[in-house]
C-alpha cells in the first residue's frame, strides 16, 4: 500500500495532500484538516451524521475513500458559513425553529437539506422528509427540522419574488 | 469482535484506478480472487471495517466512464454497471417504462447512499435483500459479465447462488445490465415491508403482468429477503397466468407464492411473519400492477 | 404555562445561544478534541459472555504498543454513578477485569500512536479462556439455585456483602392492608409485563480524551453529564487528589442517561495516559457503544389492582424484577423510584411493592430518559386503562378521578423523597387534549372492520424535576452557579451543570437576565471545568431548569443585592439598597436602576464601569443550591394510530401531547424537547429492543445500528397533526414558576400508544416493543379461537 498524493477543492479552496488508499474521507477531513463539523455515529452508512457534499451532492464521508475525491469539490459544513455574520438561510431557520438540540447531527442535516433546496427550491412536506430520512435525530422528533427546511424554502421563494431571474442560489 | 472498526478501513490493499474495462479486467486477471472491485463502496468498505472481507487489491471503477451510462434504445434499456442509483431514480426513462424498479430505488436506503451506491454494485453485493433485483427479476433483465477472455450475458434471475454469492467466476466483471422493453399493457409493481422508512427489506416483492382481454398473461413474481437469493415464485405465476385476475384468484397466488417461499427467522424478522406477509403484498402488488394498467395502459 | 407578556426574557421564543456554534460545525465535542502528540486507545472486550480469562499482550507490546491488562489497573471496586450516599452505593465494577461477565466487557487497552497501528497491537493481544461459565440471559433462571454465580460477593459502601442467587439488590414495601383491600375490591385485575432492552443510541459514541499532567493530576475531556462526579470517581479510583483533576464541560452529542455515570471509557483512558505519559484519546465506535456500559433496565412487572364500582381504586401490588446485566449502575435507588413512579401515578389505597434486580450476563443497565419511568407508566396505563373499561367508565375520568395531583404526598424519587404537590395541569391537559383529538367520537376496541383501523389512545405520566426533599434523603441532589459582572456590565454565567440540548443553560440564561434585567445577549454561559465550578450532582432526573435554573437565579438575585448597594453610592441619594428599582430599558439594552418618583437614575453598566474605576471592586455570587422538593411534570397524550391488519404495521396519525412544565421558559425547545420525547418513546413501543444469541450470550446485532432501528423522518406523523400543548400552571417553588420536562416527555408514551393499538383492533399486548410480527400473531392468534369457537357453537347445533 503506497500513500498518494490528493488535490481537491475543499470549502472554495484547493488542497494538497498524501493519504493511504484505505484512509477514509471523513478521518482525513476531522485528524489531518481539523475540519470537526462532520460527525462520526455510526460509521456503515445508516445515520448520515457524516454527510458532506461531493461536487454538491449529499454522500457518506465514512463510506468514501479520501483518494476517491481528488480532482472533486468536497463541502463540508465549515465551508458554509463562518459565524453570525454568514449563516445560510438554512442555518437560520434550523437555530430559529429550534430545530438544533445536542447538535451533533445538525451538520449532517444542514447538508443534506442544502441539497434538497438546491435540487428543489420548494420542498413538500413528504419530499423533505423522503429526503432527509437518511439522517438521524434521537433529540427533536424531525417536527422542527421539518419546519425550518420548509421555512428556509419559503423564505428562499419569497426573496426570489421581487427579481425576475434570481434563481436557487445555494450549494 | 475484536477485528470491528467501523472507524477506520483496517485492512492494507494495492488500489487502482483503471481508466477503461480493459484496464479493469486485466488487473482483474492478474489478482484474481485478492481482487475486490470498488464501486459505490457503500457495501464493500462496511464489509472491510466489518472484516468480512480483506481483499488484497481494490480496484475502483468509477472512474470508467464506459461503465456509466443509462441508454434508451428500440428494444430496450441498456444502463452501465457503475451507473449511481442516485442517476436511475432521476432518469425519466427508468420512471416511465420500469416504474417498480424506480420505486423501488426510490425506497432504497438513504438519499446519500444512492448518490453513492451503483446498480451494479447492488447487485454484485448479492443480498437476498437487494431491493433492484425483483424488479429487474420480473422484467427479465440480463446482465453483461465481461472477462478478458470475453463477455456473456445472464438472466439477473440466474445471476445469485446464494447469499453474498453469485454466478460470476474468477476474472469476471459485471459491465452492463440490459431491460427488455415491455410489451404494451404491461403492469408492474414493487413493494416493500421494512421496519423504518430506512431500511433493508423483511419481505420485498416486485410483479409484472400484461392484460389481454380479462386475463393476465406474462405473470412475473419476484420475491425478496426469503430464501438464500431473489427468487421467482412460479407456481404463484402459473396460477394465475392466463386467467381473469379476480380478486379471489389474486389472493390464492399470495398464499401460493408464501408456500413456495423459504424464509428464516433472523434479527430483522421471524420466518412465521415472512410467509404471512407475503401472502398479503404478493397481492397488493398485483392489485397495483392491474390498477396500473388499467388506468395508464402501459408499463 | 405560557410566560408571554409576564416577563420580559422568560418565555420568549429566541434562537438557542450555542446555535451558531452547532449550526456551523464548530461546536466541539468530548469526540473532536484532538491534543497534540496523543496516542489512541482501543480496548480488548471480552467475546465471552462470562469467564475467566488470561490476558497475553507480549506481541503487542513488542510491536511499540502501550498496553494495559487487568494486572495493571488499581484494585478498586466502584459503581460508576455516584448519586446515592456511600452507603447505598453498591460497588461490583473494576477498570478492568480478568473476570468478564458480558460480552464486550473491557478486558484489556492498548494506545498507539495512530487508531490503525492500535487497532493492530489489539488484535496481537491474546485473550485465554481460563473458566467459561454458562451465560445467564434471564434474570428467572439467574436465580434459579444451581446457576453459576455473576458474582460471589460485591461491596456495599465500604463492606462487602455476599450475593445470593444473583440477585443484586431488593427492596420492599407496604402500605394499608392489601389482601383486604384487593379482595374487598369490586374490580380486580392481575398482568404481567415485559418490557424491551433499549439501547440509547445517544448520536455521541462514548469517548475520552485524557493528558496527564506534570502535577501528578489529569485533565479529562469526556462524554458526560456530570463533570464533578467524574472528578470525584477518577480520584477514588486512581488516589489523585480531586484539586487535580480536572474534567472539561465540553459539548455532549445527547445523552439521555447514557452518561449518567461515569463510561468505564474514561478510566480506561485515564489509566492508559497515565502508563503511557502522554496524552490518549479512546474513542468508541458505535458498535463497541452498544455493547458498552448502557443500555434500558429490562423489566419484568406484575400488577395486581383493584377498583369499586364507584370508580376508586382500593388497592395495588407491584412485583418488579429489573434484569440489570452484569453490573450495578445504581439499580438500587431505582428499586425505590420505581415505586416512586408507580405510587405517585394513582391513589391506589393500599399498596405491596416486592422489587428486585438481578444480575444477568448482559449489557449494564443504567437510566434511559425516565430511569424506569416508562417501563412503570406503561404497565399502570395499561392496568388503569384495563380497569376503567372493567368498570365501565371512561379512561380519561377514572384517571381525574384517581390520579395523584395538587395537594396530594408526592414521592416520585422514592420513600425517601417526599413533597407535597403545589402546580397541578392534569385537569386542564386531559381534557383539552380529549377535545382536540376527539375523544368522544374514537372508535370503540375491537368493532371495526376491514383492514386499516384506526384507534385513538391516551396515557398520562410524569416525572420529578429533581430529587430534592425536606429531608436530605439517600440521594444527593445539589447545584451550584457562580455568576460575575464584567467591568461593561455584561455577566459572566459559570456552571458545571451539562446541557445536552435541551436548551437548560439557554434557559439559565433567560433566568438571569430575567432577575437582572438586562439583554439576553449580555449573559455569557462559560465553558468551564470541574476546578472552576461549584458542584453539580448531576443533569438528571429533568432537574437542569428546576434545581439549576434555581441556582442561577439565586445568584443572580446575590449579584442584584450587590449592584443596588453599589448603585445607592453613586446615585448618592439618602436611602437604602432596598428603596431602588430595576428595569429594563429597551433603547439603552441596560438595566436601569432608579427610585421611584425620583429623577434619579443610574444603568447596570454605569455601576460595573464606577465600580472598576473606582477600585470598588468586583460583583459577584457563588451559590451553593438544594431544592426541597422535586415538583411533578405532568404529561398527557393522545395518540391515534393506525393497524394494517393485513401487515400488522402501526402508522402514527395524529399526537396531541400536553405537557404541564409551570412557566415555559424556551417555548420553541420545550416543544422539541415533547416532540421529541414523543418519538424516542415511539421507537421504544413499536421496534427497539436488543436480543441476544441464547448461545453466545452476545448481541444479536453485534452491535450494529444496521438492527437497531429508530424513527426517521420518515415515520413520523405529518407535523400539522402533531400538537404540542402546554397547562397555564405556575411553580411556586420553581425559578419564575417552572419545572422540568425532558424525561415526562417519553414517559407516556408507550402506553398511550398500545392503548391506542387496543382501540384499534382489540387486542392488549403485555410486551415491548409491539412489533408488527407481533400484532400479526395476534390477530392470526384471535381470528384462530373465533374459528375454533365458531365450529364448537356449529358443532352444537347440528
Amino acid at each position: 500500500m503506497e500513500p498518494r498524493v490528493i488535490r481537491f477543492r475543499l470549502n472554495g479552496e484547493w488542497v494538497r495532500l498524501s493519504v493511504m488508499p484505505n484512509e477514509l474521507l471523513i478521518n482525513v477531513l476531522r485528524e489531518k484538516l481539523h475540519l470537526t463539523g462532520t460527525k462520526y455515529w455510526c460509521g456503515i452508512g445508516e445515520c448520515g451524521g457524516c454527510t458532506v457534499l461531493l461536487d454538491g451532492e449529499p454522500v457518506l464521508s465514512c463510506l468514501t475513500l479520501a483518494v476517491d475525491v481528488d480532482g472533486r469539490k468536497v463541502t463540508t459544513i465549515e465551508g458554509l458559513a463562518t459565524g453570525e455574520d454568514d449563516l445560510t438561510p438554512l442555518q437560520r431557520a434550523f437555530i430559529e425553529e429550534g430545530a438544533i438540540q445536542c447538535g451533533f447531527c445538525t451538520p449532517g442535516f444542514i447538508l443534506t437539506a442544502q441539497a434538497l433546496l438546491r435540487e428543489n427550491p420548494n420542498p413538500t412536506e413528504e419530499e423533505i422528509r423522503e429526503y432527509v430520512r437518511g439522517n438521524l435525530c434521537r433529540c427533536t422528533g424531525y417536527v422542527s427540522i421539518i419546519r425550518a427546511v420548509k421555512r428556509a424554502a419559503s423564505e428562499a421563494v419569497k426573496s426570489r419574488r421581487p427579481g425576475p431571474a434570481a434563481g436557487a442560489a445555494s450549494g | 469482535m475484536n477485528r470491528f472498526n467501523t472507524h477506520i478501513i483496517p485492512v492494507a490493499f494495492e488500489y487502482h484506478e483503471p481508466r477503461t474495462i480493459r484496464e479493469a479486467l486485466e488487473l482483474l486477471a492478474r489478482w484474481g480472487e485478492d481482487a475486490k472491485i470498488l464501486a459505490g463502496g457503500t457495501d464493500l468498505l462496511v464489509q472491510m471495517k466489518m472484516r468480512r472481507v480483506e481483499p488484497k487489491c481494490l480496484i475502483n471503477i468509477k472512474g470508467i466512464p464506459e461503465l456509466d451510462y443509462i441508454r434508451e434504445g428500440p428494444t430496450g434499456v441498456r444502463i452501465g454497471a457503475a451507473t449511481r442509483l442516485r442517476r436511475l431514480e432521476r432518469s425519466g426513462a427508468i420512471k416511465r417504462l420500469f416504474p417498480a424498479l424506480h420505486r423501488a430505488i426510490r425506497w432504497m436506503a438513504s438519499v446519500q447512499v444512492r448518490n453513492m451506491a451503483t446498480i451494479g454494485g447492488n447487485l454484485c453485493n448479492a443480498s437476498p435483500a437487494a431491493d433492484t433485483a425483483p424488479p429487474l427479476i420480473v422484467y427479465g433483465a440480463r446482465v453483461k459479465l465481461a472477462s478478458v477472455s470475453g463477455e456473456r450475458t445472464l438472466p439477473v434471475e440466474d445471476f445469485f447462488t446464494g447469499p453474498g454469492q453469485t454466478a460470476m467466476r474468477p476474472g469476471e466483471m459485471l459491465t452492463e445490465i440490459w431491460i427488455p422493453r415491455q410489451p404494451e399493457v404491461t403492469g408492474s409493481a414493487f413493494i416493500k415491508v421494512a421496519r423504518t422508512a430506512m431500511d433493508l427489506a423483511k419481505v420485498n416483492v416486485a410483479v409484472a403482468l400484461t392484460l389481454k382481454g380479462w386475463s393476465a398473461f406474462n405473470v412475473r413474481i419476484a420475491l425478496g429477503s426469503v430464501a438464500p437469493t431473489p427468487m421467482r415464485a412460479r407456481e404463484a405465476e402459473a396460477a394465475l397466468e392466463g386467467r381473469p385476475p379476480t380478486e379471489d384468484l389474486l389472493r390464492r397466488v399470495g398464499e401460493i407464492a408464501s408456500e413456495e417461499i423459504r424464509p428464516i427467522t433472523d434479527v430483522r424478522s421471524t420466518a412465521e411473519y415472512r410467509r404471512e406477509v407475503t401472502k398479503v403484498i404478493v397481492a397488493d402488488a398485483l392489485r397495483e400492477a392491474l390498477g396500473m394498467v388499467r388506468v395508464g395502459g402501459v408499463a | 404555562m405560557s410566560a408571554e407578556g409576564r416577563f420580559r426574557f422568560v418565555g420568549v421564543r429566541v434562537g438557542r445561544k450555542d446555535g451558531v456554534l452547532k449550526a456551523t460545525g464548530r461546536a466541539t465535542y468530548a469526540y473532536d478534541v484532538w491534543l497534540p502528540g496523543m496516542l489512541h486507545g482501543r480496548i480488548l472486550k471480552s467475546p465471552y459472555a462470562h469467564a475467566e480469562v488470561r490476558v497475553d499482550a507480549t506481541e503487542a507490546e513488542r510491536m511499540g504498543a502501550v498496553v494495559l491488562t487487568p494486572r495493571d489497573v488499581p484494585d478498586v471496586l466502584f459503581n460508576p454513578r455516584l448519586v446515592s450516599v456511600e452507603e447505598d452505593t453498591f460497588k461490583d465494577w473494576r477498570v478492568l477485569t480478568d473476570h468478564p461477565r458480558y460480552v464486550g466487557e473491557p478486558v484489556a487497552a492498548v494506545a498507539a500512536a495512530s487508531e490503525e497501528a492500535a487497532q493492530r497491537a489489539l488484535e496481537a493481544v491474546r485473550l485465554e479462556p481460563v473458566r467459561v461459565y454458562r451465560p445467564l440471559l434471564d434474570p428467572f433462571e439467574a436465580t434459579r439455585p444451581g446457576s453459576p454465580a455473576i458474582h460471589e460477593r460485591v461491596m456495599r459502601g465500604g463492606a462487602w456483602v455476599d450475593v445470593e442467587d444473583n440477585v443484586a439488590c431488593t427492596l420492599e414495601y407496604s402500605e394499608g392492608d392489601v389482601d383486604r383491600a384487593l379482595s374487598e375490591a369490586d374490580v380486580v385485575i392481575e398482568r404481567r409485563f415485559h418490557t424491551n432492552r433499549r439501547y440509547h443510541l445517544q448520536p455521541e459514541p462514548k469517548v475520552a480524551v485524557s493528558r496527564p499532567d506534570p502535577d501528578g493530576g489529569v485533565t479529562v475531556w469526556t462524554t458526560t453529564q456530570t463533570v464533578h462526579n467524574t472528578k470525584i470517581l477518577i480520584s477514588q479510583v486512581f488516589g489523585i487528589p480531586q484539586s487535580k483533576v480536572r474534567v472539561k464541560k465540553v459539548f455532549l452529542g445527547g445523552g439521555f442517561g447514557s452518561s449518567i455515570h461515569t463510561n468505564l471509557v474514561t478510566l480506561v483512558a485515564v489509566a492508559l495516559s497515565r502508563k503511557a505519559r502522554r496524552p490518549v484519546r479512546m474513542a468508541l465506535t458505535r458498535e463497541e457503544d452498544m455493547m458498552h456500559d448502557h443500555v434500558s433496565f429490562e423489566m419484568h412487572m406484575r400488577i395486581r389492582a383493584g377498583a369499586k364500582r364507584n370508580g376508586r381504586l382500593s388497592g395495588a401490588e407491584f412485583e418488579n424484577v429489573m434484569d440489570i446485566g452484569a453490573h450495578q449502575i445504581q439499580p438500587y435507588p431505582l428499586l425505590g423510584t420505581a415505586l416512586g413512579w408507580f405510587v405517585s401515578l394513582y391513589k391506589w389505597g393500599a399498596i405491596r411493592y416486592f422489587g428486585r434486580a438481578v444480575y444477568t450476563n448482559k449489557v449494564p443497565s443504567c437510566a434511559l430518559r425516565g430511569y424506569g419511568n416508562p417501563q412503570v407508566t406503561w404497565a399502570v396505563e395499561t392496568v388503569v386503562d384495563e380497569l376503567a373499561e372493567e368498570l365501565e367508565m371512561d379512561p380519561v375520568e377514572f384517571r381525574l378521578k384517581n390520579y395523584v395531583g395538587k395537594g396530594d404526598l408526592f414521592w416520585g424519587q422514592g420513600p425517601t423523597v417526599k413533597s407535597i404537590i403545589r402546580s397541578d395541569g392534569v385537569p386542564e391537559l386531559m381534557r383539552r387534549g380529549a377535545e382536540l383529538i376527539g375523544w368522544r367520537n374514537r372508535p370503540r376496541p375491537g368493532e371495526q372492520t376491514g383492514r386499516y383501523r384506526r384507534g385513538i389512545g391516551v396515557a398520562r405520566g410524569f416525572h420529578t424535576s429533581g430529587a430534592g426533599g425536606p429531608l436530605s434523603g439517600s440521594v444527593i441532589d445539589y447545584s451550584g452557579a457562580f455568576l460575575k459582572v464584567n467591568e461593561d456590565g455584561s455577566v459572566d454565567y459559570v456552571t458545571a451543570l451539562q446541557d445536552h440540548g435541551g436548551g437548560t443553560l439557554d434557559a439559565h440564561a433567560k433566568i438571569i437576565a430575567e432577575e437582572l434585567c438586562i439583554p439576553l445577549e449580555k449573559v455569557n454561559v462559560v465553558w468551564s471545568d470541574s476546578s472552576t465550578t461549584v458542584y453539580d450532582v448531576c443533569t438528571h432526573a429533568s432537574r437542569g431548569v428546576y434545581v439549576g435554573g434555581e441556582a442561577a437565579r439565586r445568584a443572580a438575585r446575590e449579584v442584584k443585592r450587590k449592584i443596588l448597594e453599589y448603585a445607592v453610592r453613586i446615585l448618592n441619594v439618602a436611602v437604602g439598597p432596598e428603596a431602588l428599582r430595576m428595569r429594563y430599558d429597551e433603547e439603552l439594552k441596560d438595566a436601569v436602576i432608579y427610585v421611584e418618583g425620583s429623577d434619579a437614575q443610574t444603568t447596570l453598566s454605569e455601576v460595573a464601569r464606577t465600580a472598576w474605576q473606582r477600585n470598588w471592586g468586583s460583583i459577584s455570587a457563588s451559590v451553593s443550591f438544594r431544592a426541597t422538593a422535586a415538583p411533578p411534570s405532568f404529561t398527557a397524550y393522545f395518540v391515534e394510530v393506525e393497524v394494517d391488519t393485513e401487515t400488522g404495521r402501526v402508522r402514527p396519525v395524529r399526537v396531541v401531547a400536553g405537557a404541564d412544565i409551570g412557566t415555559v421558559i424556551n417555548p420553541e425547545l420545550a416543544e422539541g424537547q415533547v416532540q421529541g420525547g414523543f418519538v424516542m418513546g415511539w421507537g421504544w413501543a413499536v421496534l427497539e429492543d436488543t436480543p441476544y444469541n441464547p448461545e453466545t450470550g452476545a448481541l444479536e446485532n453485534m452491535g450494529f445500528i444496521t438492527d437497531y432501528k429508530v424513527p426517521t423522518a420518515g415515520d413520523i406523523p405529518p407535523i400539522e397533526d402533531f400538537r404540542v400543548i402546554f397547562a397555564d400552571t405556575y411553580e411556586p417553588t420553581g425559578p419564575f414558576g417552572a419545572k422540568g420536562i425532558g424525561e415526562a416527555a417519553s414517559n407516556p408514551v408507550a402506553a398511550a400508544v398500545a392503548n391506542a393499538i387496543y382501540d384499534a383492533i382489540g387486542i392488549r399486548f403485555y410486551e415491548l416493543p409491539i412489533t408488527p410480527e407481533r400484532i400479526l400473531r395476534a390477530l392470526r392468534e384471535r381470528e384462530r379461537q373465533g374459528r375454533e369457537s365458531a365450529q364448537e357453537r356449529g358443532g352444537g347445533l347440528s
